[in-house]
């Protein structure tokens, strides 16, 4: 299968409920949107089924009251499928899908680490890239956390 | 020989072995590496917060300052994306200068790794003799950007600087020149038991493994898997420009040293075909300030392989979230695989192997208020410094 619009076709048909959105904003480019208990079905297909079998990163959006969060998975190199998803910042938690993709386990720590996302299932979610006695809780790249506040809370050791 | 009982060793951040700071901590049993675990972050600058507060134009500067080595890459994929975002798209002479450095840019780097390679061997003949040759590279790109590293070449619509005529046959010299040095240190990699003995059957990545730890780059196309960000999802004028994806399937460190001297020469190959093809005309189009709502991913074939910018705007002058993800992070769940199984004196080597770019993969968290300061032009003193043409 090597058309976007095909792509999208099975991926309608495959998740059904599943699927909010798909949209092709240009060549080899699609975002699907799809809800939480869908997407290790949708990763899980995409990998398995139709050759998506590099995850390229994950990416945290803060959407304001929510979280969203964006897998890159690409077709052997070429079309970038990006599968979203958003949960509610008071809660976060999304399950994880490194042991369908081994390769996004570095991926799911930064986001955790950044953002707070709590994904279920993952075997280590420990710091990855925040400094040692980083206070919990804090997640830099969240919007109310401004730079000035984070840089004050950093500098008082 | 197994001695039943392992021990924990740390491994940076502070190691001669890693040019920058890191931390691994290998669990060895006798002399083999049995488990590894990374520990990143220590080269943290808040790039990605950075980027929210900044305007598009002070953000190119800030892209070009992600990585030292492979500083095109990052604003060729940061100026397509926002491109893409405006709907502007840079003049044809303009995607032609741009894979010029762009491969310029991958000698430099591929020749700098040959170089920290040799000497993680031991081999320090070889490393002098490469970093030598390596200079070639940037006096030409300090007589085509004005600059050694740090080019400053793309902006948002195009190129900041024409290559103008009288530089194309210094370009050419050059080209020979390396050419000639390369296809000797590549006949010397194969040839050399110094090399052969320390790199043959080291840090072995079988390809199933590849894919599933979504290796990227040389690391990835040593394991025996075609892909290239240039051939797959063609960006600028790679989809005009005819060559060779180089491939070897020897899944260790010597094939990683074999695709990086083929690719270099490869490299070559492109720039004289898009010097000989070179469009005129102008190098770049005005961009408005203000972006519409929209986002983008954007990737690029970086000297270390895919590099991937995500980015939302939302309307204004500032974008709303822009994340970056440089190739040595999608490198170090493959690397800690080739770790594992293999001697503590293998280590630097392998570790050197995936061409790792530390500054490159930490990027979030803070701002050094001191760096800060030289950042927080005025939009005026910016414009005046550089929107002149």
């Amino acid at each position: 299968m090597e058309n976007e619009n095909e792509i999208v076709e099975n991926l309608n048909k495959f998740l059904k409920e599943g699927l909010v959105k798909a949209t092709v904003p240009r060549p080899r480019r699609i975002f699907v949107y799809v809800k939480k208990d869908a997407l290790r079905d949708a990763v899980k297909h995409l990998t398995k089924d139709l050759e998506f079998k590099h995850m390229s990163t994950v990416t945290g959006v803060d959407l304001g009251e929510k979280i969203e969060v964006i897998y890159h998975l690409a077709h052997k190199g070429s079309i970038v499928a990006s599968i979203r998803l958003s949960v509610s910042k008071k809660n976060p938690s999304v399950p994880t899908v490194t042991d369908l993709v081994p390769g996004a386990v570095l991926y799911e720590r930064e986001v955790h680490d950044l953002f707070g996302v709590n994904f279920k299932g993952h075997p280590d979610l420990s710091p990855l890239m925040l400094p040692e006695g980083w206070p919990k809780g804090v997640y830099p790249l969240r919007k109310e956390h401004e730079l000035e506040r984070l840089r004050e809370m950093t500098s008082k050791k | 020989m197994s001695y039943g009982s392992t021990i924990k060793v740390p491994f940076g951040p502070q190691h001669p072995a890693l040019k920058e700071p890191e931390n691994f901590l290998f669990e060895v049993d006798g002399e083999i590496v049995v488990d590894v675990k990374p520990r990143i972050g220590y080269n943290h600058r808040g790039i990605e917060k950075a980027f929210e507060l900044r305007t598009y134009m002070q953000n190119i500067y800030l892209a070009e300052r992600i990585c030292g080595i492979c500083s095109d890459a990052h604003t060729t994929c940061y100026t397509q994306a926002i491109e893409e975002l405006l709907g502007v798209e840079a003049p044809p002479r303009a995607k032609y200068i741009r894979v010029i450095i762009a491969e310029l840019e991958r000698i430099q780097s591929h020749a700098l790794w040959v170089g920290i390679a040799a000497h993680e061997i031991g081999f320090d003949t070889l490393f002098m003799y490469v970093w030598r040759d390596r200079e070639t590279t940037l006096d030409m790109f300090e007589m085509i950007t004005g600059n050694r590293i740090h080019y400053a070449m793309n902006t948002i619509g195009g190129v900041r600087r024409d290559i103008h005529a009288d530089m194309v046959p210094k370009i050419r010299n050059g080209l020979d020149f390396l050419e000639k040095r390369l296809r000797y240190y590549l006949n010397a990699v194969q040839t050399e038991q110094t090399i052969l003995k320390r790199a043959a059957g080291v840090g072995i990545l079988k390809s199933k493994d590849a894919v599933d730890l979504c290796a990227v780059g040389p690391t990835l196309r040593a394991s025996g898997i075609m892909n290239d960000v240039r051939v797959d999802d063609p960006y600028v004028a790679y989809d005009e420009i005819p060559f060779q994806v180089i491939v070897r399937d020897g899944c260790d460190v010597l094939a990683r040293i074999l695709v990086r001297c083929e690719e270099m020469l490869e490299s070559i190959e492109i720039m004289r075909y898009a010097l000989d093809s070179m469009p005129g005309g102008i190098v770049k189009v005005k961009a408005p300030m203000k972006v519409p709502q929209g986002e983008v991913v954007s990737r690029v074939e970086a000297p270390r392989g895919e590099l991937i910018h995500y980015a939302k705007s939302n309307g204004t002058t500032k974008p709303e979230r822009y994340k970056v993800r440089s190739p040595t992070l999608g490198n170090i769940p493959a690397l800690c695989k080739m770790l594992l199984g293999g001697y503590v004196a293998d280590i630097p080597i392998v570790l050197a192997g995936i061409d790792p770019c530390f500054a490159c993969m930490d990027r979030m968290a803070f701002v050094d208020a001191k760096k800060n300061k030289k950042w927080n032009w005025t939009m005026q003193q910016l414009r005046r410094k550089y929107a002149k043409k």
